[in-house]
């Protein structure tokens, strides 16, 4: 599987990251003709300033041992076995809110247009990679490969060529 | 080829089946179910309030035994249990050699000693699919309905019928709703939401008799204060109890619930128990207690299915004390302690009205309970705060607005961790 690594030394709290995922959970997948004052438009990512002021990425992991899986009472939580990731299927959601509780790092969150179903990474799933890296400028987010039982295989997997620019 | 027999299709006997799937390719699975169909019990109320169909509370994917080549008896139970002889016999008469074994058969509501209760026609509880069922059909012959009991069961019950229309009032024995759940000023948003929802509420009192017809027909209940409540049909939600009397004169161990160890198995080698029918280590108290909670009989059905398929796991993070409810649009989020139990305890309060409410409720600098009302969008940081019993001092004047960020820790694979 693969997963996202952060590098928050690297992130300048520019919300790329942020404005690409509304961007491609939208029709027009467009940043340009995104309408941020939309509550449809609700980002999968998040930039939160630490005790310091300073920016950290934090995305969601497809853990390995998801707790909001675990504590879906309606089947719409799943890990997928071929490729790692933590499925969420909005028709069976409920809106229960068992996965807000229960993921320690608060990256699934109720919809905040109607408040009836979760909200979560889906990896853009029909993209070769998540748009999110595509868009950071900086290598503050890269992909990385897994084999299945979580240990890391590969780093800072091709694609991200604007980020090595920066890093030079 | 092992033969792993598995008594309950629930949250705890489903996820044992899929970790022992996971790990034993060629073993014979069988599930027997009392359910004649696999249903979230924490969805039940959606059938009531006319959300969600029977077929929409399938918490498991279509195929799911046939995916995963499980047998599934649905229909029938164990009704003996012979340890020696590794068999299990069942309602139908049939017997069933195993291996290994899960208990993963739940619990049953208890109806508590009130004169009548067990003869009313109208009284029902609500923990099975047929539960349901019987109270969207009893519910159609009245238009008035008492509940029995304000905790999470009783509430969803009492909000999905008033859903349907009918009158409901329900009688709690505390002095609001939810009292494990919700301290007061929590509660009190529901209370005034179910109110606009033709919805009412007796507290500090108890029913002392249901009061029926010549042909046991519910007519209303009389309360041990003297007040009485006119209704046709009664809803009881006072709690349960393990369902083990087929354990009775077996070396099986029960306290509470069945005994087991951290690898979930019982007192008797090859037989494991998970979920609502066992008693086990809680993480928050440290304390052995039923922990009937959702997301702990999935993980203790992944530890007991894991070990019956030989994989050693231990089980961790079994926290009982976190509970999620939304009533009328209004979502409420608690962890672990909900009033201050001493003087060594601070309470700190973000209170914006109708607007929405967090408190947080610390002891040493470290999170000891939560609430949050409305804005619940991070809960699980709180919780998960109050779980591992992590320290945050110098963080409390902002401890409404804590993120991951200010833990922020990640191994070399990308997992987070809590330092």
């Amino acid at each position: 599987m693969k997963r996202i690594l952060i590098n928050r030394e690297l992130c300048q709290g520019c919300r790329n990251c942020q404005l690409a995922c509304m961007a491609e959970h939208t029709e027009a997948k467009s940043v340009l003709m995104l309408d941020l004052e939309d509550p449809a438009n609700q980002a999968r990512n998040f930039v939160e300033a630490d005790l310091d002021g300073r920016p950290v990425p934090l995305l969601c992991r497809h853990c390995d041992d998801p707790a909001c899986a675990t504590a879906c009472m309606s089947g719409a939580l799943r890990k997928n076995p071929d490729t790692g990731l933590v499925e969420h299927d909005r028709v069976k959601c409920a809106g229960c809110w068992m996965c807000v509780m229960s993921c320690p790092y608060g990256l699934i969150r109720p919809d905040q247009l109607a408040g009836r179903t979760a909200v979560k990474c889906d990896f853009c799933v029909t993209r070769p990679m998540p748009r999110c890296v595509e868009a950071c400028p900086t290598g503050a987010i890269t992909l990385i490969e897994l084999e299945s039982k979580g240990r890391l295989t590969k780093a800072g997997l091709p694609g991200q060529s604007l980020a090595r620019e920066v890093e030079m | 080829m092992s033969k792993y027999l598995i008594l309950g299709a629930s949250a705890a006997g489903i996820s044992a089946a899929r970790a022992i799937r996971e790990q034993d390719g060629g073993g014979e699975i069988t599930v027997i179910s009392k359910d004649e169909r696999v249903y979230s019990r924490c969805m039940l109320h959606y059938i009531i309030g006319g959300q969600r169909s029977e077929d929409e509370t399938r918490f498991i994917e279509d195929d799911f035994f046939e995916q995963h080549n499980i047998r599934w008896l649905p229909g029938r139970e164990a009704v003996k249990l012979d340890s020696a002889g590794k068999k299990v016999q069942l309602s139908d008469g049939e017997t069933h050699r195993y291996d290994q074994l899960l208990i993963a058969t739940g619990a049953s509501s208890v109806l508590p000693p009130v004169e009548n209760l067990g003869r009313g026609k109208q009284v029902r509880s609500l923990r099975n699919l047929e539960d349901a069922r019987d109270i969207i059909r009893l519910s159609g012959g009245t238009d008035t309905v008492a509940v029995i009991g304000a905790g999470l069961v009783g509430m969803d019950a009492a909000c999905a019928l008033a859903q349907r229309g009918v009158k409901v009032t329900v009688v709690e024995v505390a002095g609001h709703i939810l009292p494990l759940q919700l301290d007061q000023r929590a509660a009190a948003s529901y209370e005034r939401l179910c109110k606009k929802h033709n919805m009412e509420f007796i507290f500090n009192d108890m029913v002392a008799s249901v009061v029926l017809d010549e042909d046991d027909n519910v007519q209303g209940l009389k309360l041990k204060s003297g007040g009485t409540v006119p209704c046709g049909m009664v809803v009881v939600a006072a709690g349960v109890k393990p369902n083990i009397d087929f354990l009775r004169d077996t070396p099986v161990d029960t306290g509470r619930g069945i005994k087991v160890n951290e690898q979930q198995q019982t007192s008797v080698a090859g037989i494991y128990a998970a979920g609502d029918v066992c008693e086990s280590l809680e993480s928050f108290t440290g304390q052995v207690m039923p922990t009937p909670v959702w997301p702990s009989a999935v993980r203790q059905g992944w530890v007991a299915g894991s070990n019956m398929a030989g994989r050693p796991v231990r089980l961790e993070d079994n926290f009982a004390f976190q509970n999620s409810m939304t009533f009328f649009g209004l979502s409420s989020v608690s962890f672990g302690t909900i009033n201050p139990p001493g003087e060594s305890f601070r309470v700190l309060v973000d209170d914006r009205g109708d607007a929405g409410y967090k408190k947080v409720i610390l002891q040493d600098g470290r999170i000891k309970g939560a609430i949050l009302q409305g804005d619940i969008s991070a809960a699980g940081i709180l919780g998960a705060l109050v779980k591992k019993g992590i320290n945050i001092s110098g963080l409390e004047n902002r401890v409404f607005e804590l993120s991951y960020a200010d833990f922020f820790a990640q191994k070399e694979n990308g997992e987070f961790y809590f330092k």
